[in-house]
């Protein structure tokens, strides 16, 4: 099988020549001298600035601002999560509270009905000031 | 050689002392080193015409290399170099430009002209095809069967020129020769029998 393909690869992959004058538009694009090797790799890959003392120290003060604001955020994060659960506490304190003195209330208005109840019959003074 | 000399000599690989026009061209001698470019010229510019799919960006990559060439003259140590350096840089910048660019995305899709030297048995339908279907592969798969199939170079070298383990460049023709097979069937230009 691969020798086929291989064989039709080969047919199909024959070297082509480019357009006539290749070699002479080359050489019109050619410099006047060939540079020598080492001073054509300088030109190319000239070296860089020496950084100036702000880009030395740009990446090293970013990152310690950044940690600054990471902390900052943490600690900001933190007092917030403490004052709403402080806050949540209360409110249900507060409800409480509440739930105790309505069932007080009712408590109090049933010992009343009780009481009424089991007491002996009022005399007429009573219905008196009862009325 | 002097300049008049070297002016009349042709790029004919049989006739030519290209040692001494390596040595000619070293020296400055610009007609020299058009007849090394008119030697290459057609491996370098095939490389880039297979890579990149087009005429005008094979011409720009092949005028790249040789303008490299011509700025590293000193670095060549002989004609077996000068051929493997060639095929190296133009292999390499193909892949650089095609990463490089949205070229690797689209399948080759130029006219190809016909090969240089065409057979008797040459279909150029299938040519016009193997090379589409070529393009159709990621650029370092191609660059491994462009330098296997049209350079017709082994392994060793191909792992040397494209900085990559022996094995992956085997890998890369068995599985590229596979997918090539599968869409020549997909495309019904051979048949499963044609090719078991």
């Amino acid at each position: 099988m691969n020798d086929d393909i291989e064989s039709r690869l080969r047919n199909a992959l024959r070297r082509v020549d480019p357009d006539e004058g290749f070699a002479e538009r080359l050489l019109a694009a050619l410099p006047e001298q060939p540079l020598p090797a080492r001073v054509a790799e300088l030109r190319v890959a000239r070296p860089a600035a020496p950084p100036s003392r702000w880009q030395r120290f740009a990446a090293p003060a970013a990152l310690a601002a950044s940690l600054v604001a990471a902390i900052f955020l943490g600690q900001q994060m933190g007092a917030q999560r403490y004052a709403d659960e402080q806050r949540a506490g209360l409110e249900a304190s507060r409800e409480l509270m509440q739930a105790l003195r309505v069932t007080s209330r009712k408590l109090d208005v049933a010992y009343e009905a009780v009481r009424d109840r089991d007491a002996p019959p009022a005399r007429g003074d009573d219905e008196e000031t009862r009325t | 050689m002097t300049r008049s000399e070297s002016h009349a000599v042709q790029a004919d690989p049989a006739s030519i002392d290209t040692r001494a026009l390596l040595s000619s061209a070293r020296g400055g001698d610009r007609a020299a080193f058009a007849s090394l470019v008119r030697l290459h010229q057609s491996s370098v510019y095939s490389i880039g015409l297979r890579m990149l799919g087009r005429r005008d960006a094979a011409e720009d990559l092949a005028q790249d290399v040789f303008l490299q060439l011509y700025r590293r003259l000193d670095s060549i140590e002989s004609l077996d170099h000068l051929g493997f350096w060639l095929r190296r840089v133009a292999a390499n910048l193909a892949i650089d430009w095609l990463r490089r660019s949205a070229w690797s995305a689209q399948p080759l899709n130029e006219d190809f002209p016909e090969p240089a030297a065409p057979q008797v048995d040459d279909d150029p339908l299938m040519t016009r095809a193997l090379s589409g279907l070529l393009g159709e592969l990621a650029p370092a798969a191609r660059a491994v069967m462009v330098l296997r199939y049209q350079e017709d170079r082994d392994v060793a070298e191909i792992a040397d020129a494209l900085d990559m383990p022996v094995n992956t460049v085997k890998s890369h023709i068995k599985r590229s020769l596979t997918a090539l097979r599968g869409k020549m069937i997909g495309a019904r230009l051979v048949t499963a029998e044609d090719m078991p």
